[in-house]
């Protein structure tokens, strides 16, 4: 038996556990504050102690502000480390619905998961999907203690929007990282450096296995594949048609312009970016483009969106809330779109009461796909408010 | 007894009577009174003295008198340091104080207390002080707290008799007239100290900087002042800005700060010669930023803005975006160099800004004010004064006297702050009731006081989040265990003056925890 865990860091909004067969047994806890909240901190860390058996334990919290659910993870992490054994079985405090395949999904915010500080409050800031990452922002020796917290921000947080986690590789820990996310059920899971559909199948046939281990509805869990290689690209076509799981493929630019050895530019993204399109909208899913990294420049990320838009993208990765709002002015169908679905709509409607198969408007004709594609963003400009924000 | 909110508030508080609190705007005051002193001067007089000892003993200053102070250097100060220890070195005992606010530069208060030369505290404690005070049994009397209108209209009704007035001067002449906003130091205005001037039996300025007369703007008028002392310094300019003016990169404040202004936007108020004042937290220069953003897009110019004078708020006069700042003091030095250079940045007194008993007070005239708090409660009470364990670690500033006389008040607050929820059923202790509270924004949504139906349309109407407070509190307590609230004690450590001076509640000692 292991003689000791320890978990968590001294970060605002994190805490410090440790566990160990040395020492005094029993739970000791320091915080700020301590009148105020010693109590509860105690009463989310001694029912896991009583559900692993831990009497011997020597356990300690040092708390910087955590919540709950940081607490659960942090103190799960370090009980796992000291004795040795599996996970704690974790019931969500409610219930997420599995998500529409077709829903507005202009943004997916970026959030490390292993930073309680940044992961604190990720729901609020209208994102139409928060990104919950386990790969390239957790070092390696954080992978265990990041897929732990994310599983409890999943079960303890109602988003009100969709939630994915962005796994690693299924050849690294991705399918470690599978089987502890599901217990909060997210709704999806982003799959990076996609390079066939076999690796989606792949993913898919683990994702069956385990809804099925954990009683959840078959399919529960979409599947957003990141293309971000040289492969990848080449190969996106059969990767959004591996599995009917998938509801959007995106673009990591970063890793694709290493692994092409470009530099990243307008002209050197745009095979990758049209290729990615078009494979998506052949699918009839929908894509989303790459992050735009640099977070002081305004102007570079409203032209980069402005050109995702035009290219057909349907929405675009977000490294800070702050880029959210230009990312959906983009990709929210203007005034003058939806007016103009809807002068479609009406005359495929007057067609069909006047019995004539072939629809046109303003003297253009309008085929199947225009009138699917009105439709559709009418649809999408109903579940906008006002302020833009999914309602 | 009770008050009108359902305070419990002792019959009597230290030495004084108390009237209980009845509603933001119960009963105007409409008398004569006469609590000024008199007192002439010969034609020609010496008023230079070389130290602050000379002016005491010039002044007469005894065992149990009171003696005030302004707070425009903030955490800057050094002459509240200065004085009190110069007071002790003469052994002077059982002084009241009197200042407009202590930070935690004036630690030094403590040991004064502790060795009996500092007796009774009347004004705000930020920090280490207010600290000391809550642990109870340390002053004869509870400290009273007032806003910084409250404070005025105390010394001009004569709630307060000051003794002896030491005014810290950045710039003044050997007659007295004096400013803040020139000399060696500036920290911009000194107009808090006016009242304490002209109503104190004795006037003592104390400058680095004599320069020849007539110095102006004449903040404090030779007429109200007996004696100048020049010293080496007085403060230190840079920490005028301690503790608040830093401009958040948070996500979370940014948000409250984003919605904030859309709330504003969509008021109703939001129209040419708007007008607005918002305080100097990270959130409030955040709003006040996008604020002028969205003036500038919407083509609005606004009458004036109202501070603590910011950097925030002298770019929106640079970019004509506001014809006027109303600066009762400044919170950083780009305030300073605005109001010496710029006639349309505006120096006010505090019985401009909110004397209650005047005949109108420039918080009157404010469309909207977003404002802080330590904690909100269901019936959108507001606490500035005490955090949740119970501890005194904040005065009142404007927040009572901006509430009530802004047309709409918003209070932008996190909802969560590490494990401590800032929303709660009844708040530690009420320093601005909720009668004068509009809006409060956090990173959750907004909660509109039910007596504002019309602003909740609006803000409905525009797609804002406006959401039940009693929801966002369930949200965000859904992750956290709940906890522990202080148990108090019959001890009354301080009283919370409302703006009429009625008490609105008192802070009593901890005594424990639930």
């Amino acid at each position: 038996m292991a003689s000791g865990g320890v978990a968590g860091s001294d970060a605002k909004g994190d805490c410090l556990v440790r566990a160990e067969s040395a020492g005094t047994p029993g739970l000791t806890i320091t915080t700020k504050a301590q009148e105020l909240v010693e109590d509860g901190i105690r009463a989310v860390v001694e029912p896991m102690l009583a559900h692993f058996g831990t009497p011997d334990l020597a356990v300690s919290v040092e708390d910087f502000g955590s919540l709950d659910y940081v607490l659960a993870a942090r103190t799960e992490m370090a009980l796992r480390g000291a004795l040795a054994i599996d996970a704690l079985s974790l019931a969500a405090s409610f219930t997420r619905k599995a998500s529409e395949f077709d829903r507005p999904r202009r943004s997916r915010l970026y959030a490390p998961g292993n930073n309680p500080h940044l992961l604190a409050g990720i729901e609020v800031h209208g994102s139409d999907c928060v990104l919950l990452d386990l790969e390239d922002s957790v070092p390696l020796s954080e992978k265990t203690s990041a897929r732990i917290l994310v599983k409890h921000l999943l079960g303890a947080v109602d988003f009100p929007q969709e939630v994915w986690v962005r796994i690693n590789g299924l050849d690294a820990c991705g399918e470690d990282d599978v089987r502890e996310v599901l217990y909060g059920r997210p709704n999806g899971v982003c799959l990076p450096k996609t390079e066939s559909a076999s690796d989606v199948t792949r993913l898919s046939a683990l994702l069956n296995d385990v809804e099925t281990a954990l009683g959840m509805e078959p399919g529960f869990t979409k599947i957003m594949p990141i293309i971000e290689t040289a492969k990848g690209v080449l190969h996106c076509e059969e990767i959004a048609l591996a599995d009917p799981r998938i509801v959007m493929i995106a673009f990591g630019a970063e890793d694709y312009t290493r692994d092409v050895g470009a530099i990243r530019s307008r002209p050197s993204l745009l095979f990758a970016r049209s290729m990615i399109v078009a494979a998506a909208a052949a699918a009839g899913i929908q894509a989303s483009d790459t992050v735009f990294a640099d977070l002081g420049d305004d102007e570079g990320l409203a032209k980069e969106t402005a050109l995702a838009r035009e290219l057909g993208f349907d929405g675009k990765g977000a490294i800070n809330p702050r880029q959210l709002a230009p990312i959906h002015r983009a990709f929210s169908p203007t005034e003058d779109e939806v007016a103009y679905a809807q002068r479609v709509v009406e005359a495929a409607q007057e067609a069909e009461r006047a019995g004539s198969g072939a629809v046109s408007l303003e003297g253009k004709m309008i085929d199947k796909p225009v009138l699917e594609r009105a439709k559709r963003l009418i649809k999408y400009a109903q579940q906008l408010n006002p302020r833009g924000n999914v309602a | 007894m009770k008050n009108a909110i359902g305070r419990e508030i002792p019959e009597r508080i230290g030495s004084r009577d108390v009237s209980l609190y009845q509603a933001a705007f119960a009963t105007l005051r409409c008398d004569r009174k006469a609590a000024r002193y008199q007192k002439g001067a010969p034609q020609h007089e010496d008023k230079v003295l070389h130290s602050i000892e000379a002016a005491i003993e010039a002044t007469g200053l005894s065992d149990g008198m009171t003696i005030s102070f302004h707070h425009c250097f903030r955490d800057g100060d050094f002459v509240i340091n200065q004085v009190l220890d110069a007071c002790a070195k003469k052994g002077l005992k059982d002084l009241r104080l009197f200042p407009t606010a202590l930070f935690p530069a004036h630690a030094g208060v403590i040991d004064h207390i502790k060795a009996g030369v500092v007796s009774r505290i009347e004004g705000s404690m930020n920090g280490p002080v207010g600290a000391f005070v809550s642990q109870g049994g340390q002053l004869s009397e509870p400290a009273i707290l007032r806003s910084h209108g409250g404070r005025w209209r105390a010394v001009e009704a004569g709630d307060v008799e000051i003794d002896v007035a030491f005014i810290a001067a950045p710039q003044a002449d050997a007659y007295g007239n004096a400013t803040g906003i020139h000399g060696k130091t500036p920290c911009g205005p000194i107009a808090f100290s006016a009242v304490d001037a002209q109503y104190a039996k004795h006037t003592v300025v104390i400058t680095s900087d004599l320069a020849p007369y007539p110095v102006y703007p004449m903040e404090i008028q030779q007429g109200w002042v007996d004696y100048v002392v020049v010293v080496d310094e007085i403060g230190d300019p840079q920490n005028i800005a301690s503790g608040t003016l830093v401009l958040t990169k948070s996500p979370t404040r940014l948000l409250i700060a984003r919605m904030t202004a859309d709330a504003v936007v969509h008021s109703g108020y939001f129209k040419d010669g708007f007008s607005f004042q918002g305080g100097a937290g990270g959130i409030s220069l955040a709003a006040t930023k996008y604020l002028g953003d969205e003036m500038e897009k919407a083509g609005i110019v606004g009458s004036f803005g109202m501070g603590g004078g910011t950097k925030m708020l002298v770019e929106l006069l640079q970019r004509g975006l506001i014809r006027t700042i109303l600066d009762g003091q400044a919170f950083d030095l780009d305030a300073v160099e605005s109001l010496r250079v710029d006639p349309a940045h505006i120096a006010i007194d505090p019985g401009m800004y909110a004397n209650y008993d005047s005949r109108g007070c420039a918080t009157y005239q404010l469309d909207a004010a977003f404002l802080g708090a330590t904690e909100v409660d269901l019936d959108f009470n507001v606490n500035v004064n005490t955090h949740s364990d119970g501890q005194l670690l904040h005065g009142i500033g404007g927040h009572q006297d901006v509430a009530a006389g802004a047309a709409m008040t918003m209070i932008t607050i996190p909802a969560l702050r590490g494990r401590i929820p800032v929303i709660v059923d009844a708040v530690t202790t009420v320093t601005t009731p909720g009668e004068v509270i509009d809006v409060i924004v956090t990173e959750r949504g907004l909660a509109v006081n039910p007596a504002r139906e019309d602003l909740k349309d609006r803000f409905l109407a525009a797609g804002l989040p406006v959401r039940e407070l009693a929801d966002i509190k369930a949200e965000v307590d859904a992750m956290i265990q709940p906890i522990r609230r202080p148990v108090f004690g019959d001890e009354v450590i301080a009283a919370i003056e409302w703006r009429d001076g009625s008490i609105i509640d008192v802070v009593r000692k901890v005594e424990g925890f639930e």
